[in-house]
């Protein structure tokens, strides 16, 4: 068990790669947006890739552990410290019952991932232990974390001493610029080809409206071509609006002339156009960027996006992982 | 127009975009879901989610199992077995949805809207002028006259998009640009030509002006209606509304606090599609009830 003694921004249990089989029923597979990250945070506490852990979102929680266990914490850096002292990122390190972890506001990116050795055990609710906050299912009681919960979590058994190589690692930038991989459609031929070029040579803006659901952009505006406007009745009055299909994760959603990526909460359908799709392999970026930080987008074949995806996959193994020379353990120090 | 094939659009790296026609008609969204139905009774490897909506379907795959061109060939197949040979008949539910029409609650949430985001006509009003009827009495009757069908499910837990399946009730609509980011819970919106029922306070863009009080979804399954399933509607129920006063709206309230309420519904028919079409073309669809 930990106790949750600050919940931070919308800090949630989160597993990999999420509820699966529901979506049509308006499930989300929620998970976490940085699963390299969190994946690696797993291997590192000596779980599967997919055991449940905690995802802290730019200001992060404070837990008090009451009883021995092996954590790891990657993704952003937010001053991760454990009684006081600054905690090692991408590394696992065994933890003391009483000893308290305390994750700040990020500096670096903008969302860290917290493992636990064994995983957070939380009861499955449709086969995941993922929080869909939305619909109040999942995860601690259907919500982000509360202070005062005690969350229970498994008995597995994590090695101490372990780290991420560096070149494993997602490369988190600091420059607040970002190249996001896209696959061109499901509705790429309802923008007009100078619509397509703006799109893909202009800054976005992510705005501060965004959330799980989806991230909003600010930036140039999107013309459209005649499929837009000469189309039945039923799709609507707007260029913008399609009669209701099934939206992609990761689809960039026009309402309107607001752009909307839709992330790992987003909704399931709707009338909007879908004209381009962030690549999963960059998922993370979106993870880690924050509010004023700028997306430039780059098309890709939907061949390399798969061969961007099983490259992240390939380095989310064990063989990613190296042994940290002296072992790093927190226990406070014998008075000699 | 229904499509003689299949069309299907890239949705990304890990899904897929099936578009059996681009209209939105009765018989397009039958099909819709009997292929949905065929595809999953074929239990193809690597397909995740599968997502039937008006006239298309969102196809979720492992990359790693399956390619998206094995996956477009054996999709279009099974479309192109399917239409050889016609599913006639589903079984369909009917449920009485109690509705209080031009509720205070979708007024305030509207003027909430117009003073935080933008300034629009309440949402009665452009209904009335964007169909060309009389007045609002009109918009209530004309809503109300039709059977509804629940075309799909998603975009939130418990969300039902219903078709009219009287064409003479057909009324359409804009959604909100940008979206709104509430709606209150029960609440009767119409965007393009679809009906919905919000199972809860979402985000939404559709044409608000009405609410019921009977729930659509139930999360703890407390009511009689929720114990098989969390939400209320299927694919190929159908939905008619029932005009309500306040003081009824108070009493189904009170009566669902309670735990007592009984969901009005009739499980006990078919639907014919070819009755249907039949009844269809003995209709004037160019005139209103």
């Amino acid at each position: 068990m930990f106790e949750v003694l600050k919940a931070g921004l919308e800090t949630s249990v989160q597993d990999f790669p999420g509820r699966l089989g529901f979506w049509e029923q308006g499930f989300p597979p929620s998970g976490p947006i940085d699963a390299w990250s969190f994946r690696l945070a797993n291997l590192l506490a000596g779980n599967d890739v997919g055991a449940a852990g905690l995802e802290c979102q730019f200001l992060g929680p404070t837990i008090r552990f009451e009883r021995d266990c092996v954590i790891a914490v990657t993704g952003a850096d937010m001053g991760a410290e454990v009684d006081g002292s600054p905690l090692p990122l991408w590394e696992s390190i065994a933890i003391r019952g009483g000893q308290v972890l305390s994750i700040g506001a990020a500096r670096v990116g903008a969302r860290a991932y917290i493992a636990f050795s064994g995983g957070i055990d939380v009861p499955l609710v449709m086969g995941s232990r993922s929080t869909f906050h939305m619909a109040g299912v999942g995860g601690a009681d259907g919500y982000a974390l509360k202070r005062g919960q005690h969350i229970p979590i498994g008995g597995g058994s994590g090695t101490p001493g372990w780290r991420v190589r560096q070149q494993c690692r997602p490369p988190l930038v600091v420059t607040r610029r970002w190249e996001i991989e896209v696959v061109a459609g499901p509705n790429d031929d309802w923008i007009d080809s100078a619509g397509q070029e703006r799109f893909l040579t202009s800054d976005w803006k992510l705005s501060g409206k965004s959330s799980r659901t989806g991230f909003r952009l600010e930036g140039p505006r999107w013309t459209f071509a005649k499929k837009a406007t000469r189309k039945l009745p039923e799709h609507g009055q707007e260029p913008s609006n399609i009669l209701d299909h099934g939206y992609p994760l990761g689809a960039i959603n026009l309402a309107g002339q607001t752009p909307i990526i839709l992330v790992n909460d987003a909704p399931s359908t709707g009338g909007f156009i879908n004209p381009y799709t962030v690549a999963t392999a960059a998922f993370w970026k979106l993870a880690q960027s924050r509010p004023g930080d700028i997306y430039r987008f780059y098309a890709v074949s939907l061949h390399d996006a798969q061969a961007l995806r099983r490259r992240i996959d390939g380095l989310c193994t064990r063989k990613s992982l190296e042994q940290v020379s002296g072992v790093r353990d927190h226990a406070p120090a014998t008075p000699t | 127009m229904i499509f003689e094939q299949a069309e299907f659009r890239i949705g990304g790296d890990r899904s897929l975009l099936m578009m059996l026609g681009d209209e939105m008609s009765f018989d397009l969204n039958f099909k819709v879901h009997s292929l949905a139905r065929s595809i999953r009774e074929s239990r193809t490897r690597g397909i995740i989610e599968l997502i039937p909506e008006m006239a298309s379907l969102l196809v979720s795959y492992d990359p790693d199992l399956i390619s998206y061109e094995d996956l477009t060939s054996e999709l279009a197949a099974m479309h192109q077995a399917m239409s050889h040979s016609e599913i006639d008949e589903l079984p369909s539910r009917m449920f009485y949805v109690p509705v209080l029409y031009f509720d205070p609650w979708t007024r305030a949430c509207v003027d909430d809207y117009r003073a935080k985001i933008k300034d629009k006509p309440w949402d009665g009003d452009l209904l009335v002028v964007m169909n060309g009827l009389e007045d609002i009495s009109a918009l209530r009757r004309i809503h109300a006259s039709t059977e509804y069908w629940v075309a799909a499910l998603g975009f939130w837990p418990g969300l039902c998009s219903l078709l009219p399946l009287d064409p003479r009730s057909r009324l359409t609509a804009p959604k909100y640009d940008p979206p709104r980011t509430w709606t209150p819970k029960g609440t009767i919106g119409l965007g393009g030509a679809i009906t919905c029922i919000y199972p809860d306070q979402t985000p939404g863009g559709y044409q608000i002006f009405a609410r019921t009080p009977m729930p659509i979804w139930d999360r703890s399954q407390r009511l009689e209606a929720f114990k098989e399933s969390l939400a209320l509607f299927r694919p190929s129920d159908r939905v008619r509304f029932i005009p309500i006063s306040s003081e009824e709206y108070e009493d189904i309230e009170r009566k669902v606090e309670d735990g007592s309420y009984k969901h009005p519904q009739v499980t006990y028919q078919r639907f014919s599609s070819r009755l249907y079409r039949d009844w269809l073309a003995g209709i004037d669809a160019t005139t209103r009830v």
